[in-house]
Protein backbone atom coordinates (compact mmCIF):
# COMPACT_ATOMS: atom_id res chain seq x y z
CA UNK A 1 0.00 0.00 0.00
CA UNK A 2 2.85 2.36 0.82
CA UNK A 3 4.30 1.90 -2.66
CA UNK A 4 0.99 3.07 -4.16
CA UNK A 5 1.13 6.30 -2.18
CA UNK A 6 4.75 6.79 -3.24
CA UNK A 7 3.68 6.38 -6.87
CA UNK A 8 0.88 8.93 -6.36
CA UNK A 9 3.33 11.39 -4.78
CA UNK A 10 5.73 11.01 -7.73
CA UNK A 11 2.93 11.56 -10.25
CA UNK A 12 1.59 14.50 -8.22
CA UNK A 13 4.91 16.36 -8.42
CA UNK A 14 5.54 15.34 -12.04
CA UNK A 15 2.15 16.44 -13.37
CA UNK A 16 1.99 19.74 -11.47
CA UNK A 17 5.41 20.74 -12.78
CA UNK A 18 4.59 19.51 -16.30
CA UNK A 19 1.31 21.43 -16.43
CA UNK A 20 2.49 24.53 -14.59
CA UNK A 21 5.79 25.12 -16.31
CA UNK A 22 5.40 23.62 -19.79
CA UNK A 23 1.79 23.08 -20.86
CA UNK A 24 0.43 26.34 -19.40
CA UNK A 25 2.75 28.14 -21.83
CA UNK A 26 1.81 25.92 -24.76
CA UNK A 27 -0.42 28.57 -26.38
CA UNK A 28 -1.88 26.70 -29.33
CA UNK A 29 -3.38 29.46 -31.57
CA UNK A 30 -2.35 31.90 -28.79
CA UNK A 31 -5.12 31.02 -26.33
CA UNK A 32 -5.69 27.25 -26.11
CA UNK A 33 -3.73 25.20 -23.56
CA UNK A 34 -4.03 21.40 -23.29
CA UNK A 35 -4.83 20.14 -19.78
CA UNK A 36 -2.35 17.26 -19.46
CA UNK A 37 -2.93 17.27 -15.68
CA UNK A 38 -6.12 15.27 -16.26
CA UNK A 39 -3.97 12.15 -16.83
CA UNK A 40 -3.27 12.20 -13.09
CA UNK A 41 -7.00 11.99 -12.32
CA UNK A 42 -7.83 9.54 -15.13
CA UNK A 43 -5.16 7.00 -14.18
CA UNK A 44 -5.50 7.42 -10.40
CA UNK A 45 -5.48 3.93 -8.74
CA UNK A 46 -9.05 2.74 -8.25
CA UNK A 47 -8.45 0.80 -5.02
CA UNK A 48 -7.80 4.02 -3.09
CA UNK A 49 -10.62 5.24 -0.88
CA UNK A 50 -12.86 7.85 -2.54
CA UNK A 51 -12.54 10.43 0.23
CA UNK A 52 -8.73 10.23 0.09
CA UNK A 53 -8.94 10.59 -3.69
CA UNK A 54 -11.09 13.73 -3.37
CA UNK A 55 -8.76 15.35 -0.81
CA UNK A 56 -5.65 14.56 -2.88
CA UNK A 57 -7.20 15.92 -6.08
CA UNK A 58 -8.37 19.06 -4.27
CA UNK A 59 -4.78 19.81 -3.30
CA UNK A 60 -3.62 18.82 -6.78
CA UNK A 61 -5.94 21.45 -8.25
CA UNK A 62 -4.86 23.95 -5.63
CA UNK A 63 -1.18 23.59 -6.61
CA UNK A 64 -2.17 24.03 -10.28
CA UNK A 65 -4.01 27.21 -9.26
CA UNK A 66 -0.83 28.65 -7.80
CA UNK A 67 0.82 28.29 -11.21
CA UNK A 68 -2.04 29.79 -13.20
CA UNK A 69 -2.88 32.63 -10.74
CA UNK A 70 -6.51 31.58 -10.48
CA UNK A 71 -7.44 30.73 -6.93
CA UNK A 72 -9.84 27.81 -6.43
CA UNK A 73 -10.92 27.24 -10.06
CA UNK A 74 -8.71 24.22 -10.82
CA UNK A 75 -9.32 22.92 -7.29
CA UNK A 76 -13.10 22.90 -7.81
CA UNK A 77 -12.79 21.24 -11.24
CA UNK A 78 -10.37 18.50 -10.11
CA UNK A 79 -12.46 17.84 -6.99
CA UNK A 80 -15.62 17.42 -9.06
CA UNK A 81 -13.86 14.98 -11.40
CA UNK A 82 -12.70 12.97 -8.39
CA UNK A 83 -16.27 12.86 -7.09
CA UNK A 84 -17.83 11.95 -10.43
CA UNK A 85 -15.21 9.46 -11.66
CA UNK A 86 -16.69 6.34 -10.04
CA UNK A 87 -20.11 7.15 -11.54
CA UNK A 88 -18.58 7.72 -14.98
CA UNK A 89 -16.59 4.47 -14.73
CA UNK A 90 -19.61 2.37 -13.76
CA UNK A 91 -21.71 4.05 -16.46
CA UNK A 92 -19.15 3.55 -19.23
CA UNK A 93 -17.65 0.15 -18.36
CA UNK A 94 -20.76 -1.42 -16.84
CA UNK A 95 -20.08 -4.77 -15.20
CA UNK A 96 -16.40 -4.63 -16.19
CA UNK A 97 -15.83 -1.90 -13.56
CA UNK A 98 -15.11 -3.19 -10.06
CA UNK A 99 -15.14 -0.58 -7.28
CA UNK A 100 -12.66 -2.52 -5.11
CA UNK A 101 -9.84 -2.02 -7.59
CA UNK A 102 -8.64 -5.57 -8.25
CA UNK A 103 -8.21 -4.60 -11.91
CA UNK A 104 -5.53 -2.04 -12.73
CA UNK A 105 -5.83 0.87 -15.12
CA UNK A 106 -3.70 -1.19 -17.51
CA UNK A 107 -6.51 -3.76 -17.77
CA UNK A 108 -9.05 -1.05 -18.54
CA UNK A 109 -6.91 0.19 -21.42
CA UNK A 110 -6.14 -3.20 -22.95
CA UNK A 111 -9.41 -5.06 -22.42
CA UNK A 112 -12.07 -2.49 -23.32
CA UNK A 113 -13.44 -1.44 -26.69
CA UNK A 114 -12.50 1.78 -28.47
CA UNK A 115 -15.87 3.45 -27.85
CA UNK A 116 -15.65 2.76 -24.11
CA UNK A 117 -12.20 4.34 -23.85
CA UNK A 118 -13.29 7.32 -25.95
CA UNK A 119 -16.45 7.87 -23.90
CA UNK A 120 -14.58 7.70 -20.58
CA UNK A 121 -11.83 10.12 -21.65
CA UNK A 122 -14.12 12.57 -23.39
CA UNK A 123 -16.70 12.75 -20.60
CA UNK A 124 -13.99 13.42 -17.98
CA UNK A 125 -12.33 16.07 -20.17
CA UNK A 126 -15.56 17.85 -21.17
CA UNK A 127 -16.89 18.02 -17.59
CA UNK A 128 -13.54 19.35 -16.35
CA UNK A 129 -13.30 22.02 -19.05
CA UNK A 130 -16.91 23.13 -18.65
CA UNK A 131 -16.41 23.63 -14.91
CA UNK A 132 -13.12 25.50 -15.38
CA UNK A 133 -14.34 27.91 -18.07
CA UNK A 134 -17.72 28.61 -16.51
CA UNK A 135 -16.15 29.33 -13.11
CA UNK A 136 -13.63 31.57 -14.84
CA UNK A 137 -16.28 33.78 -16.44
CA UNK A 138 -18.77 33.32 -13.56
CA UNK A 139 -21.71 34.82 -15.45
CA UNK A 140 -24.40 33.62 -17.85
CA UNK A 141 -23.66 36.37 -20.36
CA UNK A 142 -20.64 34.56 -21.77
CA UNK A 143 -22.21 31.10 -22.13
CA UNK A 144 -21.55 30.81 -25.88
CA UNK A 145 -17.87 31.75 -25.34
CA UNK A 146 -17.60 28.99 -22.73
CA UNK A 147 -19.10 26.30 -24.97
CA UNK A 148 -17.02 27.32 -27.99
CA UNK A 149 -13.79 27.32 -26.01
CA UNK A 150 -14.63 24.03 -24.27
CA UNK A 151 -15.06 22.22 -27.59
CA UNK A 152 -11.77 23.44 -29.06
CA UNK A 153 -9.72 22.87 -25.89
CA UNK A 154 -11.36 19.43 -25.52
CA UNK A 155 -10.06 18.26 -28.88
CA UNK A 156 -6.50 19.36 -28.05
CA UNK A 157 -6.57 17.88 -24.55
CA UNK A 158 -7.98 14.59 -25.85
CA UNK A 159 -5.08 14.10 -28.25
CA UNK A 160 -2.43 14.91 -25.64
CA UNK A 161 -4.02 12.85 -22.85
CA UNK A 162 -4.49 9.78 -25.07
CA UNK A 163 -0.89 9.92 -26.23
CA UNK A 164 0.37 10.35 -22.71
CA UNK A 165 -1.67 7.46 -21.27
CA UNK A 166 -0.40 5.10 -23.98
CA UNK A 167 3.20 6.16 -23.28
CA UNK A 168 2.66 5.46 -19.55
CA UNK A 169 1.15 2.02 -20.23
CA UNK A 170 3.97 1.08 -22.61
CA UNK A 171 6.56 2.07 -20.01
CA UNK A 172 4.92 -0.07 -17.33
CA UNK A 173 5.28 -3.18 -19.50
CA UNK B 1 -30.99 11.51 15.64
CA UNK B 2 -29.54 8.05 15.11
CA UNK B 3 -31.02 8.00 11.62
CA UNK B 4 -29.46 11.33 10.69
CA UNK B 5 -26.01 10.16 11.81
CA UNK B 6 -26.50 6.92 9.88
CA UNK B 7 -27.48 8.88 6.80
CA UNK B 8 -24.38 11.10 7.04
CA UNK B 9 -22.11 8.07 7.49
CA UNK B 10 -23.71 6.36 4.51
CA UNK B 11 -23.36 9.45 2.29
CA UNK B 12 -19.99 10.59 3.63
CA UNK B 13 -18.54 10.94 0.09
CA UNK B 14 -21.17 13.51 -0.80
CA UNK B 15 -20.70 15.40 2.47
CA UNK B 16 -16.92 15.62 2.00
CA UNK B 17 -17.44 16.67 -1.63
CA UNK B 18 -19.73 19.55 -0.75
CA UNK B 19 -17.50 20.74 2.12
CA UNK B 20 -14.46 20.89 -0.21
CA UNK B 21 -16.50 22.41 -3.04
CA UNK B 22 -17.79 25.20 -0.83
CA UNK B 23 -14.22 25.81 0.34
CA UNK B 24 -13.01 26.25 -3.25
CA UNK B 25 -16.01 28.42 -4.16
CA UNK B 26 -15.26 30.61 -1.14
CA UNK B 27 -11.69 30.96 -2.43
CA UNK B 28 -12.95 31.98 -5.89
CA UNK B 29 -15.47 34.51 -4.61
CA UNK B 30 -13.13 36.11 -2.08
CA UNK B 31 -10.29 36.72 -4.51
CA UNK B 32 -11.72 39.72 -6.32
CA UNK B 33 -9.79 42.28 -8.27
CA UNK B 34 -8.30 45.16 -6.30
CA UNK B 35 -8.41 43.05 -3.17
CA UNK B 36 -5.29 41.71 -1.61
CA UNK B 37 -5.65 38.05 -0.80
CA UNK B 38 -3.11 36.14 1.21
CA UNK B 39 -3.29 33.14 -1.09
CA UNK B 40 -2.14 35.19 -4.05
CA UNK B 41 0.74 36.54 -1.99
CA UNK B 42 1.77 32.99 -1.16
CA UNK B 43 1.41 31.91 -4.75
CA UNK B 44 3.52 34.82 -5.92
CA UNK B 45 6.27 33.75 -3.59
CA UNK B 46 6.25 30.07 -4.55
CA UNK B 47 5.52 29.92 -8.25
CA UNK B 48 7.09 33.18 -9.37
CA UNK B 49 10.55 32.23 -8.22
CA UNK B 50 10.48 29.09 -10.34
CA UNK B 51 9.07 31.06 -13.25
CA UNK B 52 11.73 33.74 -12.86
CA UNK B 53 14.49 31.16 -12.96
CA UNK B 54 12.99 29.59 -16.08
CA UNK B 55 12.77 33.03 -17.69
CA UNK B 56 16.50 33.50 -17.12
CA UNK B 57 17.14 30.93 -19.85
CA UNK B 58 14.29 31.95 -22.12
CA UNK B 59 15.53 35.53 -22.28
CA UNK B 60 18.64 34.53 -24.22
CA UNK B 61 16.58 33.21 -27.10
CA UNK B 62 14.70 36.48 -27.41
CA UNK B 63 17.72 38.82 -27.20
CA UNK B 64 17.85 39.57 -30.92
CA UNK B 65 14.21 40.59 -31.10
CA UNK B 66 14.40 42.70 -27.95
CA UNK B 67 17.45 44.56 -29.24
CA UNK B 68 15.63 45.34 -32.46
CA UNK B 69 12.59 46.66 -30.60
CA UNK B 70 14.67 48.83 -28.29
CA UNK B 71 16.67 50.39 -31.11
CA UNK B 72 13.45 51.16 -32.97
CA UNK B 73 12.03 52.80 -29.89
CA UNK B 74 15.21 54.83 -29.38
CA UNK B 75 14.86 56.15 -32.91
CA UNK B 76 11.27 57.18 -32.28
CA UNK B 77 12.19 58.96 -29.06
CA UNK B 78 15.05 60.83 -30.72
CA UNK B 79 12.73 62.02 -33.45
CA UNK B 80 10.25 63.23 -30.84
CA UNK B 81 12.99 65.05 -28.94
CA UNK B 82 13.95 66.96 -32.07
CA UNK B 83 10.42 68.18 -32.57
CA UNK B 84 9.82 69.49 -29.04
CA UNK B 85 10.92 73.00 -28.29
CA UNK B 86 13.50 72.90 -25.51
CA UNK B 87 13.29 76.60 -24.76
CA UNK B 88 9.63 76.39 -23.78
CA UNK B 89 10.21 76.71 -20.04
CA UNK B 90 13.09 76.29 -17.69
CA UNK B 91 11.02 74.77 -14.86
CA UNK B 92 11.15 71.09 -15.68
CA UNK B 93 8.57 70.10 -13.05
CA UNK B 94 5.88 72.56 -14.09
CA UNK B 95 4.11 70.58 -16.77
CA UNK B 96 5.05 67.15 -15.50
CA UNK B 97 1.96 64.94 -15.40
CA UNK B 98 3.24 61.39 -15.76
CA UNK B 99 6.39 59.51 -14.85
CA UNK B 100 7.54 56.14 -16.19
CA UNK B 101 9.18 53.08 -14.64
CA UNK B 102 10.44 50.10 -16.58
CA UNK B 103 9.77 46.47 -15.67
CA UNK B 104 10.22 42.99 -17.07
CA UNK B 105 7.47 40.44 -17.73
CA UNK B 106 7.83 37.20 -15.72
CA UNK B 107 4.70 35.28 -16.63
CA UNK B 108 2.20 35.97 -19.38
CA UNK B 109 -0.54 33.51 -20.11
CA UNK B 110 -3.32 34.04 -22.66
CA UNK B 111 -5.31 30.85 -22.18
CA UNK B 112 -7.77 32.25 -19.63
CA UNK B 113 -10.76 34.54 -20.20
CA UNK B 114 -9.36 36.86 -17.52
CA UNK B 115 -5.69 37.05 -18.37
CA UNK B 116 -3.10 38.35 -15.98
CA UNK B 117 0.52 39.35 -16.53
CA UNK B 118 3.11 39.32 -13.73
CA UNK B 119 6.08 41.70 -13.73
CA UNK B 120 9.17 41.94 -11.56
CA UNK B 121 8.53 45.31 -9.88
CA UNK B 122 6.44 45.57 -6.74
CA UNK B 123 5.53 47.92 -3.94
CA UNK B 124 9.22 48.19 -2.96
CA UNK B 125 9.74 50.04 -6.26
CA UNK B 126 6.74 52.31 -5.74
CA UNK B 127 4.24 50.42 -7.87
CA UNK B 128 0.65 50.80 -6.71
CA UNK B 129 -2.63 49.38 -7.96
CA UNK B 130 -4.55 51.16 -10.76
CA UNK B 131 -1.43 52.38 -12.55
CA UNK B 132 -1.38 52.00 -16.32
CA UNK B 133 1.10 49.75 -18.13
CA UNK B 134 2.29 50.22 -21.73
CA UNK B 135 4.91 48.68 -23.96
CA UNK B 136 6.83 50.38 -26.75
CA UNK B 137 4.03 49.54 -29.24
CA UNK B 138 0.86 50.25 -27.28
CA UNK B 139 -1.10 49.67 -24.12
CA UNK B 140 -0.81 46.45 -22.08
CA UNK B 141 -3.11 46.75 -19.06
CA UNK B 142 -3.69 48.11 -15.58
CA UNK B 143 -1.92 47.09 -12.34
CA UNK B 144 -4.22 45.05 -10.14
CA UNK B 145 -2.31 43.73 -7.17
CA UNK B 146 1.17 44.27 -5.75
CA UNK B 147 3.47 42.35 -3.45
CA UNK B 148 6.88 43.66 -2.27
CA UNK B 149 8.70 42.21 -5.29
CA UNK B 150 6.06 41.45 -7.93
CA UNK B 151 2.83 42.90 -9.23
CA UNK B 152 0.06 41.52 -11.39
CA UNK B 153 -1.50 43.33 -14.33
CA UNK B 154 -5.01 42.88 -15.70
CA UNK B 155 -4.21 42.56 -19.38
CA UNK B 156 -6.30 44.27 -22.07
CA UNK B 157 -7.13 40.71 -23.14
CA UNK B 158 -9.66 40.30 -20.32
CA UNK B 159 -13.40 40.08 -20.92
CA UNK B 160 -14.15 42.41 -18.01
CA UNK B 161 -11.67 45.13 -19.03
CA UNK B 162 -13.08 48.36 -20.44
CA UNK B 163 -10.74 51.08 -21.67
CA UNK B 164 -11.65 54.55 -22.84
CA UNK B 165 -10.34 55.16 -26.37
CA UNK B 166 -10.92 57.59 -29.23
CA UNK B 167 -10.49 57.83 -32.97
CA UNK B 168 -7.51 60.09 -33.61
CA UNK B 169 -8.89 61.76 -36.73
CA UNK B 170 -12.51 62.45 -35.75
CA UNK B 171 -12.09 62.62 -31.91
CA UNK B 172 -15.06 60.30 -31.26
CA UNK B 173 -14.94 58.41 -27.95
CA UNK B 174 -15.73 54.74 -27.38
CA UNK B 175 -15.06 51.76 -25.11
CA UNK B 176 -12.53 49.05 -25.91
CA UNK B 177 -13.46 45.45 -25.06
CA UNK B 178 -12.06 41.98 -25.79
CA UNK B 179 -14.14 39.23 -27.44
CA UNK B 180 -12.45 36.33 -25.60
CA UNK B 181 -10.72 34.64 -28.55
CA UNK B 182 -8.86 36.90 -30.92
CA UNK B 183 -5.60 38.06 -29.35
CA UNK B 184 -4.72 40.52 -32.13
CA UNK B 185 -8.03 42.40 -32.24
CA UNK B 186 -10.19 44.37 -29.80
CA UNK B 187 -13.70 45.73 -30.28
CA UNK B 188 -14.41 49.45 -29.97
CA UNK B 189 -18.06 49.89 -28.98
CA UNK B 190 -20.40 52.78 -28.19
CA UNK B 191 -19.31 55.02 -31.07
CA UNK B 192 -22.18 57.02 -32.50
CA UNK B 193 -23.34 56.13 -36.01
CA UNK B 194 -22.84 59.66 -37.27
CA UNK B 195 -19.07 59.35 -36.83
CA UNK B 196 -17.41 59.15 -40.20
CA UNK B 197 -14.98 56.33 -39.44
CA UNK B 198 -13.05 54.56 -42.19
CA UNK B 199 -10.97 51.40 -42.27
CA UNK B 200 -7.38 52.36 -41.48
CA UNK B 201 -8.08 55.11 -38.94
CA UNK B 202 -5.78 55.22 -35.92
CA UNK B 203 -7.21 54.51 -32.45
CA UNK B 204 -5.49 56.18 -29.46
CA UNK B 205 -6.17 56.30 -25.71
CA UNK B 206 -8.77 58.85 -24.65
CA UNK B 207 -7.07 60.26 -21.57
CA UNK B 208 -10.30 60.59 -19.59
CA UNK B 209 -9.27 58.57 -16.55
CA UNK B 210 -5.63 59.65 -15.96
CA UNK B 211 -4.56 55.99 -15.93
CA UNK B 212 -3.14 56.38 -19.43
CA UNK B 213 -1.94 59.69 -20.86
CA UNK B 214 -3.85 60.91 -23.88
CA UNK B 215 -2.76 59.83 -27.34
CA UNK B 216 -0.94 56.53 -26.85
CA UNK B 217 -1.29 54.39 -29.96
CA UNK B 218 -3.50 51.33 -29.63
CA UNK B 219 -4.16 50.13 -33.15
CA UNK B 220 -5.93 50.74 -36.44
CA UNK B 221 -9.50 50.13 -37.56
CA UNK B 222 -9.65 46.86 -39.49
CA UNK B 223 -13.39 46.28 -39.85
CA UNK B 224 -16.59 48.23 -39.22
CA UNK B 225 -19.49 45.97 -38.32
CA UNK B 226 -22.86 47.11 -39.53
CA UNK B 227 -25.58 46.18 -37.12
CA UNK B 228 -28.20 45.29 -39.76
CA UNK B 229 -25.79 42.92 -41.42
CA UNK B 230 -25.20 41.23 -38.11
CA UNK B 231 -28.87 40.46 -37.58
CA UNK B 232 -28.86 38.38 -40.75
CA UNK B 233 -25.65 36.65 -39.80
CA UNK B 234 -27.23 35.09 -36.72
CA UNK B 235 -29.02 32.86 -39.20
CA UNK B 236 -25.72 32.14 -40.94
CA UNK B 237 -24.11 31.29 -37.60
CA UNK B 238 -23.97 27.57 -38.25
CA UNK B 239 -22.19 28.11 -41.54
CA UNK B 240 -19.78 30.72 -40.25
CA UNK B 241 -18.49 29.84 -36.79
CA UNK B 242 -16.19 32.88 -36.77
CA UNK B 243 -19.16 35.14 -36.18
CA UNK B 244 -19.70 33.39 -32.84
CA UNK B 245 -17.32 35.85 -31.24
CA UNK B 246 -19.69 38.72 -31.93
CA UNK B 247 -22.62 37.03 -30.19
CA UNK B 248 -21.76 38.23 -26.73
CA UNK B 249 -21.65 41.92 -27.54
CA UNK B 250 -24.53 44.23 -26.99
CA UNK B 251 -25.55 45.68 -30.32
CA UNK B 252 -27.26 48.96 -29.51
CA UNK B 253 -29.20 50.99 -32.01
CA UNK B 254 -27.45 54.00 -33.55
CA UNK B 255 -24.05 52.85 -32.35
CA UNK B 256 -21.16 51.45 -34.37
CA UNK B 257 -19.05 48.42 -33.46
CA UNK B 258 -15.51 48.69 -34.77
CA UNK B 259 -12.86 45.99 -34.84
CA UNK B 260 -9.42 47.34 -33.95
CA UNK B 261 -6.19 45.63 -34.97
CA UNK B 262 -3.61 46.03 -32.19
CA UNK B 263 -0.09 47.33 -32.84
CA UNK B 264 0.94 45.41 -29.76
CA UNK B 265 1.50 41.64 -29.69
CA UNK B 266 0.52 40.75 -26.12
CA UNK B 267 1.73 37.16 -26.50
CA UNK B 268 5.29 38.39 -27.03
CA UNK B 269 6.00 40.96 -24.32
CA UNK B 270 9.37 41.57 -22.68
CA UNK B 271 9.89 45.10 -21.46
CA UNK B 272 6.95 47.17 -20.23
CA UNK B 273 6.64 50.65 -18.75
CA UNK B 274 4.53 51.53 -15.72
CA UNK B 275 2.88 54.96 -15.81
CA UNK B 276 2.45 56.93 -12.60
CA UNK B 277 0.13 59.93 -12.70
CA UNK B 278 0.90 62.88 -10.42
CA UNK B 279 -2.46 64.59 -10.67
CA UNK B 280 -4.65 61.59 -9.91
CA UNK B 281 -5.80 62.59 -6.41
CA UNK B 282 -6.60 66.12 -7.52
CA UNK B 283 -8.58 64.76 -10.46
CA UNK B 284 -10.56 62.32 -8.35
CA UNK B 285 -11.44 65.03 -5.81
CA UNK B 286 -12.93 67.10 -8.62
CA UNK B 287 -14.88 64.13 -9.93
CA UNK B 288 -16.60 63.54 -6.59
Amino acid sequence: MASVYLLILKRFIFFTLLQGLIFNNFDFFDIYDPYICLVFLITFPIKINKITFMIISFFFGFVLDLYSDSIGINAAACLSIAFLRSYILSFVFGSFYDPHGVKLIKNYVTESTFSQKFLYLSSVIIIHHLIIFSLETFSFNFISLVIYKTLITFSISLIFCTTFIYIMIENEK
Amino acid sequence: MQQIIDFIIRKKDVVVYFILLSLSLALILNSNYFQKSKVLLLSNNISNYTKENLNFFNEYFKLKEVNFQLSKENLDLKNKLEKTNINKGLDSLRNLNFSYKNAKVISNNLSSFKNKIIINKGSNDGVKSEMGVISSNGIVGIINNTTPKFSSIISILNIEMKINAKVKRTKHFGTLEWDGFNTRHLMLNDISETANIKVGDTIVTGGMSLIFPEGINIGIVSEIINQNEFNDSVVRFVGNINKAKYLDFEFKENYLNVEVKLHNDISNLNNVYIIESFNKQEFQKLKE
